[in-house]
């Protein structure tokens, strides 16, 4: 039996991963909830956000609060750049076939990653944690960095925010309307073409806010964006395809199982997720939360 | 008339042309090498250290009175893409030699194709001991790297004069992770023997979530801790394991092989460094142990415009520089001839003399090894004092 102390870092440090992850996947979700395209370009927007962030503490030098503005400004400069990308080119994918969308956010990735490599090379860049979150603290015996504790609230407040957005506003409820009937909508005499962009746009943000987020924890270097897309691919099919809180539930068990896995099957921790969700398409195909496709 | 002399003229310059080219003909190298991808951070400034030597060769008149011409292309990192790129340059540049390729992926497989074309490979970067393993090796190919067992070894050295015994691994789960983690070991126990090894963690190579390694690992209570988690991975985890507090756990007895120690990681990491741990480098700008190394380090500089100049474009010079003695010194470019004399040559290189051994193809490459320390003089950390471990008492 591991020791108490070590379970509960363990729990700890898989809820941290599914926050982290949970922030990328969200916005994976939401475009496709909404606008029916697998955005594979998602991954790139959160390396894009750690590229921003990296760059903004190399303006701003590093201080006090200085970290919260870089982030701040990376995850509203990449919503601006998804919400050119969604009014030139996005536009013309809805309702085609997905392959063609498939080729098209690939090639997207492929652009902006090698554009990534023209401005900032391919040396590893580095984003110093904020000096105000720099500690850490025990509890039960297990040592918690802030940031973590941090990450770990956040996590929620975002899933909220985006929840309440969605059911309790006006806006929320034309997006909902949108994903159904994109036509009938658009007979009542709702901009839906805007409505998309700002879809795109707050998903963009989202995805731009966790690479800046992970910057504090991670390198950041080219190929980081192909390595997050495929681990939010699995969160969102495990919880299921557009669902909100699928991708919440589907965040957590990925990084339990990460964290637990490694005490079962020490060198195939990976393999223990995989295995997740291929019990999950076998039992339940649409995700644990997500409807079946008529 | 006129027409009969000008086809004679054309007939004369064809027939003459192949001959007179010769002699201004360059002597082609090949150099697949990853310039996309995360091996790019240390592919990309080994082909500007080929580069350099190149230029500066050839600035002198070449070498048997032609020009090197160094052809680079991109391996991507990958083995089946170095493979293809290793053949095309064989098959249509017509390069006489190759130098080049980085991960222990590439290495071996590369080494494939050098032997099936007798064309001399020189591994610059690739340290997996498979490379040249008695059932692997073959005439052509050589390396100026270090291999896995000299490095692992080398980090035994210095982790058996710690006043630890209690020591734990953390290495990515593929070749070279396994292979240099093994070597540290096994030295490590014939050194001392009252050692033990509390735990070894095996994330997957490029892993980017190291909590659910480093709580398992530190509730073993380990005093000391070896890593080969190498390059930008590195800077991932020793974040994640700083805000953990895994090197005050352990007062600092860190080694991190896998160039942890490298100036491009503090620099990149800055303040973020866990300053105190001990690591490696191929090379640093401020080692400056001979006139030698000053000079080249200046020139490098110079020619990368980086007041910090990498320590991996050391990796593609002494490549290019063996390649280019021993055309030399065998006076010829066949390959055959050019192999037998790459044999036990010595080549007075920046860090100082390195020799391919005859038996194994494998130069006394050993690297630098310090403890991390903050220089003034330096917004990074620096390892002081820098020393060169010299493999050549346990390379067997």
């Amino acid at each position: 039996m591991p020791d108490p102390s070590f379970v509960f870092a363990q729990s700890v440090s898989g809820l941290t991963a599914a926050m982290f992850l949970f922030l990328i996947a969200s916005g994976l979700s939401l475009i496709f909830g909404v606008l029916r395209v697998l955005n594979f370009a998602h991954g790139t927007f959160y390396m894009l956000g750690a590229y921003c962030a990296y760059q903004f503490m190399v303006w701003l030098r590093p201080g006090p609060g200085k970290f919260w503005l870089a982030a701040l400004g990376a995850a509203l400069v990449i919503a601006a750049l998804g919400g050119v990308i969604e009014r030139l080119l996005f536009r013309h994918l809805y309702g085609k076939e997905e392959l063609y969308q498939l080729l098209f956010t690939y090639a997207l990735v492929l652009i902006l990653s090698d554009a990534a490599k023209m401005v900032w090379g391919t040396q590893q860049k580095s984003v110093t944690r904020p000096p105000e979150l720099t500690g850490a603290f025990s509890v039960f015996g297990a040592i918690i960095p802030y940031y973590n504790l941090l990450i770990i609230l956040l996590g929620p407040a975002i899933a909220l925010a985006v929840w309440y957005v969605l059911q309790r506003t006006r806006v929320g409820r034309f997006i909902r309307a949108a994903a159904l009937d994109r036509e009938t909508l658009g007979a009542l005499g709702v901009n839906v073409n805007g409505l998309y962009t700002w879809v795109f746009v707050m998903a963009s943000f989202l995805g731009g806010l966790g690479g800046a987020l992970i910057s504090p924890m991670r390198a950041t270097v080219p190929g980081m964006d192909t390595e997050v897309i495929v681990e939010a691919f699995v969160v969102v099919v495990i919880g299921g395809l557009g669902s909100f809180w699928g991708t919440f539930l589907g965040a957590l068990i990925y990084g339990q199982v990460l964290s637990f896995g490694i005490l079962f099957f020490p060198r195939f921790s990976i393999f223990a997720v995989f295995a997740l969700m291929a019990g999950v398409l076998m039992i339940r195909p649409w995700g644990l939360l997500g409807k079946p496709l008529k | 008339m006129h027409r009969r002399r000008l086809l004679a003229f054309l007939l004369a310059s064809i027939l003459v042309a192949p001959f007179a080219a010769n002699a201004q003909k360059p002597i082609k190298v090949g150099m697949p090498m990853p310039l996309s991808g995360p091996p790019a951070l240390f592919g990309e400034p080994a082909s500007k250290g080929a580069m350099m030597f190149v230029e500066e060769l050839n600035a002198k008149g070449g070498v048997l009175g032609r020009k090197l011409e160094l052809i680079v292309r991109d391996s991507k990192g990958d083995a089946n893409e170095a493979v293809r790129q290793a053949r095309e340059l064989i098959l249509k540049d017509n390069v006489d030699f190759l130098v080049g390729t980085l991960t222990s992926a590439e290495g071996p497989a590369v080494s494939v194709v050098a032997k099936e074309n007798k064309i001399v490979f020189i591994a610059p970067i690739p340290k997996t001991d498979q490379l040249t393993a008695q059932d692997k090796l073959h005439p052509y190919v050589f390396r100026v790297a270090a291999n896995t067992t000299m490095e692992g070894r080398s980090a035994a050295e210095i982790v058996a004069k710690w006043p630890v015994t209690k020591i734990a691994t953390m290495s990515f789960d593929y070749a070279y992770g396994q292979d240099v983690t093994k070597a540290f070991v096994e030295h490590l126990k014939k050194l001392k023997p009252s050692a033990q090894i509390v735990d070894q963690q095996w994330p997957k190579l490029g892993e980017q979530d190291y909590n659910p390694f480093i709580n398992a690992q530190m509730a073993k209570k380990p005093e000391a801790i070896f890593s080969s988690i190498w390059g930008g991975f590195f800077v991932t985890y020793s974040k994640q394991a700083r805000a953990l507090g895994v090197f005050d756990a352990v007062k600092y007895n860190f080694i991190g092989v896998g160039e942890a120690g490298s100036p491009e990681t503090t620099k990149s990491m800055g303040a973020d460094y866990p300053v105190g741990i001990w690591g490696n480098s191929y090379d640093a700008f401020y080692w400056g142990e001979t006139a030698a190394h000053k000079d080249y380090t200046a020139r490098l500089s110079k020619y990368l415009k980086d007041e910090y100049p990498s320590s991996w474009a050391i990796q593609g010079y002494i490549g290019m520089q063996f390649l280019a003695e021993a055309i030399k010194k065998a006076n010829s470019t066949d390959g055959d001839k050019v192999a037998k004399t790459l044999l036990g040559l010595t080549v007075e290189t920046p860090i100082g003399s390195q020799t391919i051994r005859e038996k194994d193809h494998q130069a006394n490459r050993g690297q630098l090894y310090g403890k991390t320390v903050m220089d003034p003089k330096y917004p990074f950390a620096i390892m002081k004092p820098l020393t060169y471990v010299d493999p050549t008492k346990f390379m067997d």
